[in-house]
């Protein structure tokens, strides 16, 4: 029985499938807003499972120049390792495998689809693809800095508060803190982390104005431009999937809590949240920016961000 | 026997030199095979030392021609093994072995092979009785052989005018080290009339004075520029990079953990200053100096094995910290990075080596696309990036997250995030190397080139698959060899106790007898077993769907015609100057950061006076910091 749960948890929830409709129905829900936002009428919401769909029937050419093996292993490599990744984040006080959710571990497994798409990307041996993934690294080095400030601000309130002032990376922990008092946002050393890792998740999903890697119009997207059918349809997925994990990963950091128990009734409050931190993080700045140089990234994201990151962690350190 | 192991173990290896200077170049078949027997038996009775060692808790000691001390007075030379040489001297051995296995076929091609021979033996012997002895001026001596073996063996390719000029530079900057210790040794034996490490140990307890603090720095003077510690590592780059890749790995291997051992044993065993928070202070921050400014030099390189031996500065700077922040967990996590970067830095110079071996370069700038002819050195290659830049489930991700760990519990908050930082940075180096060597554009004058023979692939995989194993089985590894030495380190009660009595050592420690318990569970919830099976059951559901919605690989077009649709797109762009890698990646990093690495060029100005001054101004200050701060 326990192993039949284990495997419905990694197959159905919160693993393969519902990543996989999840990110895609999100996908199609952020075209969607933006489209009005602009209005436009948009595409429907399943466009981005029609898109999926009609690449998996495509062609798939390998490039001569490319490393076959590594070019056609990338993209399954860096979806397998998203999906790990959401099991280990848990829902509101749901989680399969909470005994092993590290914060700091799942900061670094997120780091592999990233890897995956450099890998892939620099495999297919097209100049175009050398540019975008010297751009996704320098993206990486840019928000590691005020994303890792904020993570250990966290950690070190939660530390302070159940640890008794040794701090914790434990997301279990992390959880049980916001049921007992009240979600982490609403604390004020914490806020200036909060917005941090809003203005975080755009580059790390890679969206405007931060698209610096895959830039279509500059640089054919980058690492992808010598993919083509079933790799190419598994690396827009990738990107769906990273969408979604990134911002639950934000609502399970900030805005967790007790929840009602009820896995189901759960669920659907996450995932409602996650639309609400898409909106604002994801969204909201798409329709209003363009696409900022990648030496403009670098320069933002360890000015302002990092700033408001090492705020928190002082606020933290003086106890608020 | 086993009381004889210590010294077999350093003697098989001084004893194969000696006959291998007198074969010459004769024989060629019986020189191998003598260097690979020495080698090999030296690793075997370092391995038979393991059980009782580190399984039962002994401590080994051997008295030269049985000069035993006479009246608490310890005349003769004597060698003392624990937990923490032994641990040492394991990795050491076994990366001796890996090393000369590697070299027969990596070096045929050039003259002068049985003095190559002679030298890596004498390094190797030498490196072996450093961390076995139990006598200050042995490891003098000890270090002194290495030193000038280096020294040697760096300026090994001497028809290269770079290969002499590094020499040069390295024996300058080594003598200077050489010199420190040998004027520390000096004042210590003045001071005390003995030399042996755990007589000086007792008599150093809580005994601080003017004259046994100068002597306490200027020996960490001299082994941070053993270690390559930054302001000193200026000649590391250039002696690493000319160096034959097998012996670059020994440098990083274990010349440089050598040093590290040494400042351990100086520093906590005989002087058992870890208590001394000014001094976690100065190790703590030299080392995360240390692996920031070995890191953003690694970036700027376009030299494969100049980048990594800025690299191998960097990922010293993480030992140097773990072990600095003496705390159970923090003297863990910089053993388990020790031995770690042993594994993955020869790993990586060994393939620094293989691509030099096939192509007869290691530039950068005129390197691409070996993956296609090297697909095993190409994936060897990965796992080794993966592992040092602290990707899970690789071993580097372990030791680096037990040093965050350790230093976030012990309030450095700073030096764990420039620690995460330089992570990142690490891996934005070796995707560098990764685009600009393996992947990308196949230059033309490449297209012949081979996989490495078999005899040099062999050390590559096994230190390849130990990689992995480290990063799997994080608890087995600390519990078997890890925690043993870390206990080691803070127990040196038993270190005196063992060599000179139980009486001697009464009179100086109170808690005898009783190690202080380390209380650290391994810190965290990291599990790399259960990620791994996760990962390995949605493989599987993945590829059951794929075959089932006929995703097949067979099915995809490859690159069989000559169709124009396999060409990579360039848009009109000649092709020859398209390939982006070597210098040109991150220029958006460089762009930002161009002050900061502009001064940095200045000051690696490739002048040894300036290197020289260095070493002294940082003797200088260090001096100065040990007289105000350290009681």
């Amino acid at each position: 029985m326990e192993l039949l749960k284990t495997i419905l948890y990694i197959l159905l929830y919160p693993g393969l499938i519902y990543c996989v409709i999840g990110g895609l129905i999100l996908s199609g829900i952020d075209r969607k807003l933006l489209a009005r936002m602009q209005k436009r009428i948009g595409p429907p919401i399943l466009q981005p499972f029609y898109d999926f769909f009609k690449l998996l029937g495509k062609e798939t050419i390998v490039p001569r120049n490319a490393a076959k093996k590594a070019f056609l292993a990338a993209p399954v490599i860096g979806l397998i390792s998203l999906i790990t990744v959401s099991l280990f984040i848990p829902v509101f006080k749901f989680s399969p495998f909470s005994t092993y959710a590290d914060l700091i571990v799942v900061i670094y497994l997120l780091t592999i689809p990233a890897v995956a798409l450099i890998v892939g990307g620099s495999a297919s041996g097209s100049p175009y693809a050398g540019v975008g993934i010297s751009r996704e690294m320098v993206a990486i080095i840019s928000y590691e800095l005020p994303m890792v400030v904020s993570l250990l601000a966290i950690a070190k309130k939660v530390g302070l508060a159940l640890n008794n002032g040794v701090m914790t990376f434990s997301l279990a922990q992390i959880v049980e803190y916001q049921a007992q008092n009240g979600p982490l946002f609403t604390k004020i050393s914490i806020i200036p982390a909060f917005i941090a890792m809003l203005l975080v998740i755009p580059c790390k999903v890679g969206s405007l104005p931060f698209d610096i890697a895959e830039a279509e119009i500059e640089i054919c997207e980058g690492p992808l431009v010598e993919y083509s059918g079933a790799p190419l349809a598994i690396f827009k997925l990738n990107h769906a999937i990273k969408m979604l994990v990134m911002t639950s990963l934000f609502v399970t950091l900030f805005l967790s809590g007790a929840g009602t128990g009820i896995l189901v009734v759960d669920a659907l409050i996450q995932f409602i949240l996650i639309i609400i931190v898409m909106f604002f993080s994801i969204t909201l700045l798409k329709a209003i920016t363009a696409r900022l140089r990648v030496e403009q990234t670098l320069k933002f994201y360890w000015t302002y961000p990092t700033a408001l990151a090492f705020l928190s962690l002082i606020l933290v350190y003086f106890g608020l | 026997m086993t009381q004889h192991l210590p010294i077999l173990s350093i003697i098989s290896l001084f004893i194969g030199a000696f006959i291998v200077a007198l074969i010459k170049e004769k024989n060629e078949m019986l020189r191998n095979t003598i260097v690979l027997i020495a080698t090999f038996l030296s690793f075997v009775f370092t391995i038979m030392m393991y059980r009782p060692i580190i399984l039962e808790g002994n401590i080994l000691t051997y008295w030269m021609g049985n000069w035993e001390p006479i009246k608490d007075w310890a005349i003769g030379i004597g060698l003392e093994v624990d937990q923490l040489s032994l641990f040492f001297g394991l990795f050491i051995s076994l990366s001796i072995v890996l090393s000369a296995l590697y070299s027969f076929r990596y070096i045929e091609r050039e003259t002068g092979k049985d003095k190559y021979y002679v030298l890596f033996l004498m390094m190797s012997a030498s490196v072996m009785g450093f961390i076995f002895t139990g006598d200050l001026f042995n490891m003098y001596v000890m270090i002194e052989i290495m030193t000038f073996a280096s020294v040697a063996l760096t300026a090994f390719r001497n028809d290269r005018p770079e290969a002499v000029e590094a020499g040069f530079k390295y024996i300058a900057i080594g003598s200077i080290g050489s010199s420190l210790i040998l004027l520390a040794t000096v004042i210590i034996y003045a001071q005390f009339h003995t030399l042996n490490l755990a007589q000086l140990a007792g008599e150093l307890y809580n005994n601080y004075t003017a004259i046994t603090i100068f002597a306490l720095a200027l020996m960490i003077v001299g082994y941070a520029v053993k270690v390559f510690a930054v302001p000193t590592h200026f000649v590391a780059p250039d002696a690493y990079m000319v160096a034959p890749s097998s012996i670059s790995m020994l440098f990083s291997g274990i010349v440089n953990k050598a040093a590290v051992y040494g400042i351990l044993r100086i520093i906590y065993v005989v002087y058992q200053s870890m208590n001394l928070s000014s001094m976690q202070f100065l190790l703590v921050f030299w080392g995360t100096v240390t692996m920031f400014i070995g890191v953003t030099m690694a970036l700027a390189q376009h030299d494969f094995k100049r980048l990594l031996a800025f690299h191998s500065i960097s990922q010293i700077g993480y030992v140097l910290t773990g072990i600095g922040l003496t705390t159970a967990l923090g003297i863990t996590g910089g053993l388990y990075h020790a031995l770690n970067h042993t594994l993955f830095k020869g790993l990586l110079f060994l393939c620094a080596g293989a691509v030099f071996y096939a192509t007869g370069t290691t530039d950068l700038d005129k390197l691409g696309g070996l993956a296609k002819r090297m697909p095993q050195t190409t994936l060897i290659f990965l796992i080794g990036a993966f592992s040092i830049s602290g990707i899970p489930p690789f071993n580097g991700f372990v030791s680096k997250w037990i040093i965050y760990q350790a230093s976030y519990e012990a309030g450095y908050a700073p030096v764990t995030i420039i620690a995460l930082i330089v992570s990142v940075m690490t891996l934005a180096s070796f995707i560098k190397v990764a685009q600009s060597a393996f992947f990308g554009q196949l230059p033309k004058e490449f297209k012949n080139v081979e996989e490495v023979p078999l005899s040099m692939r062999i050390p590559m995989w096994i230190m390849a698959i130990l990689c992995i194993v480290g990063g799997i089985v994080p608890s087995t590894v600390t519990k078997y060899l890890i925690t043993p030495a870390a206990n080691a380190v803070m127990n040196s009660a038993k270190y005196v106790e063992v060599m000179m009595g139980k009486e001697f050592a009464s009179k100086f420690y109170s808690n005898l007898g009783s190690a202080p318990v380390i209380d650290y569970k391994l810190a965290g919830y990291w599990q790399p077993i259960a990620w791994l099976i996760l990962f390995g059951i949605l493989l599987l559901a993945f590829t059951l769907v794929a075959v089932l919605g006929g995703f097949n690989p067979k099915k995809f077009s490859y690159a069989d015609e000559e169709d124009a649709k396999y060409d990579v797109f360039f848009s009109g762009e000649s092709a020859e100057f398209s390939h982006v890698g070597g210098s040109d990646l991150f220029w958006g990093l460089k762009y930002q950061f161009r002050h900061y690495f502009d001064f940095m060029h200045k000051i690696h100005s490739g002048l040894v006076n300036d290197y020289a001054l260095s070493v002294v101004l940082t003797a200088a200050v260090i001096l100065l910091y040990v007289f105000t701060f350290v009681r």
